[in-house]
């Protein structure tokens, strides 16, 4: 398992706009990093050149001391770093089962042709990807729904349903694009004890939120941005008591 | 158990089918869905999982057919080898168009087939040496005891069995989720890790092999085939099966095959009407039913086995899901 998934000093542009301007992050393994920051401050920027939607125009991605700056998102998923995304993004003609199945696309070892033939080795692999996928949906408290179509999901099932997905991929480090995003204050409380375990399970966090509260009651570390730059990082009492995170982002 | 029964039942119809179908005709009808179907059933893969909106196998259809006719009429290859052969240059050819065109998006992918249909028909022309041109070639038939009407009957449904196991196999295991994933959502696709061209690739090869066995099967029936054999219409009808019987279902596909091959064939005011019928049908689909004729069945289904709608609250299990992550990790 790698120590930590880097970006060291990146700068990404679209067209005259500078949306992020050398801008480090480091998320350790078994930490919750907070990212956090106004509207377009870069956080989803980053966030995509992390998981390799961008290319950053400088700096590098990195996996350990593996550079993952020009490699494609699929690399991603294959070294066991997963995410989820703002908006849901699920298959809503499949089940819920099927939808968190498919997080564990990498460990489908079985080709085209051997699927076709349904060897013993396919059959095997989608046994044991069944399985994975069903406690872990237990686990994050889908277990309920779990041969519910995808499309009949309300809002918190579908986001904690990306989480499932995420895990069933065995990642070492998950990024959440504001995971809480729409929740209930309770069922952001059950999104903290997801957090937690996953934290204790040795999985790397980085939550990109504005819910600063729930930010800075879980998070070992937060990063803020604002305008494409790195304005202030550390632990979680530093960040809200600094004054200038206070005056862009807070508020007095 | 039940779906067994049900498997059974409908392979017992099938098989029999020769003892108890009304005429000759209807039999030769049968034979001629089932040789669609083969072509059909690969093509589902492209159009309803992958989402790839080809409408030009029509294309592959002809060189399967001009494959075995060449193979087994002109140079008398044993039948069998040239039917094998058939598949085997539709997989090549789908690989040969597949890998430049299915890079396009969407649209573009669309008109890259349609102008391959149209290339074929004007390759066949123009090839006559070969293909015999605008006069044909006739067609080898299968040795005994697959030259009767109920004979041939059998192996096209034994070859369609075999294809629509496949395509089923497939469809359950994670290729299938894989595909739907390209279909739905690139961004997870890419998200999980699918390789999404290579994963659109090997099944529009696929359908070039299943395209190329349904055509040198559908030319047997034709007994002798020119380049009119092969309209583009031929193409639009394979797709419109697909989109009328509905998306990521096998069933449904094949549904959809069975009612536009054999109502306008046996009922003589519809077949005046063939593409009024299909456009018709077209519409009311896409209209009332996006989700084509097969989720018909899965509502039903549903239905018989009512879910618990209504929302429980998400009760996450710390204990469990720790030990569920834990099992897995690298």
């Amino acid at each position: 398992m790698s120590a930590s998934l880097q970006a060291s000093s990146v700068t990404k542009r679209f067209g005259g706009v500078l949306a992020l301007s050398e801008v480090s992050l480091e998320l350790r393994a078994g930490e919750v990093h907070g990212l956090i920051g106004p509207n377009g401050s870069g956080k989803t920027t980053l966030l995509n050149l992390l998981s390799g939607y961008y290319r950053p125009d400088h700096g590098r991605i990195l996996l350990g001391s593996e550079d993952l700056s020009q490699r494609a998102v699929q690399a991603r998923a294959q070294l066991g770093v997963a995410r989820t995304f703002q908006k849901p993004r699920l298959l809503p003609t499949l089940s819920v089962l099927e939808n968190a199945m498919i997080g564990g696309w990498t460990d489908t070892r079985s080709g085209f042709l051997a699927s076709a033939l349904a060897f013993a080795t396919a059959r095997r692999e989608e046994r044991m990807l069944r399985a994975r996928a069903a406690e872990l949906l237990q686990g994050v408290g889908l277990g309920h729904v779990i041969d519910r179509r995808a499309n009949l999901l309300e809002h918190a099932e579908q986001r904690f349903l990306e989480i499932a997905r995420g895990l069933t991929g065995r990642p070492s480090f998950i990024l959440l694009d504001e995971p809480a995003g729409g929740l209930t204050s309770a069922e952001i409380e059950h999104l903290g004890t997801v957090i937690r375990v996953m934290r204790e399970c040795g999985i790397g966090v980085l939550l990109v939120e504005h819910h600063t509260d729930f930010v800075f009651r879980i998070c070992d570390r937060v990063t803020t941005l604002d305008l494409g730059r790195m304005i202030k990082h550390g632990s979680p009492a530093e960040v809200r008591t600094d004054a200038e995170v206070i005056r862009v982002y807070l508020g007095a | 158990m039940k779906r067994v029964a049900i498997l059974l039942f409908a392979a017992a119809v099938l098989v029999s089918l020769p003892w108890w179908a009304g005429d000759q005709y209807q039999l030769h009808l049968a034979a001629l869905i089932g040789a669609y179907w083969v072509l059909i059933a690969g093509l589902n893969l492209v159009v309803g999982f992958s989402g790839q909106l080809s409408v030009g196998h029509v294309g592959l259809l002809a060189i399967g057919a001009y494959a075995y006719a060449i193979l087994a009429g002109t140079h008398e290859w044993n039948v069998w080898l040239a039917l094998a052969a058939s598949g085997g240059i539709g997989a090549l050819c789908g690989l040969l168009l597949g890998l430049p065109s299915l890079r396009l998006p969407g649209f573009y992918f669309a008109m890259a087939t349609l102008a391959f249909a149209l290339i074929v028909t004007e390759l066949v022309l123009a090839l006559d040496g070969l293909t015999g041109g605008g006069v044909g070639l006739s067609v080898p038939e299968f040795p005994a005891p697959f030259d009767t009407a109920a004979g041939s009957y059998w192996l096209i449904l034994g070859i369609a069995v075999i294809v629509t196991w496949l395509t089923w196999n497939v469809a359950r295991l994670m290729w299938g989720r894989g595909l739907i994933a390209v279909r739905d959502s690139m961004v997870t696709a890419q998200a999980v890790g699918v390789p999404v061209f290579h994963a659109k690739l090997v099944a529009f090869v696929f359908s070039g092999l299943t395209a190329g066995l349904g055509g040198a099967l559908f030319a047997v029936m034709q007994s002798y085939i020119t380049p009119d054999t092969f309209l583009f219409e031929l193409g639009l009808f394979f797709f419109v099966c697909i989109i009328i019987g509905g998306r990521g279902s096998i069933l449904g596909p094949f549904l959809g095959t069975v009612v536009l091959t054999a109502l306008p064939e046996l009922s003589a005011p519809l077949a005046k009407l063939g593409n009024f019928f299909y456009g018709l049908l077209l519409l009311l689909v896409v209209l009332l039913l996006p989700e084509g004729i097969g989720r018909l069945f899965q509502i039903g289904l549903e239905r018989l086995r009512p879910q618990r709608l209504g929302s429980m609250p998400i009760e996450p299990q710390p204990a469990q899901l720790a030990l569920a992550i834990k099992a897995g990790q690298r």
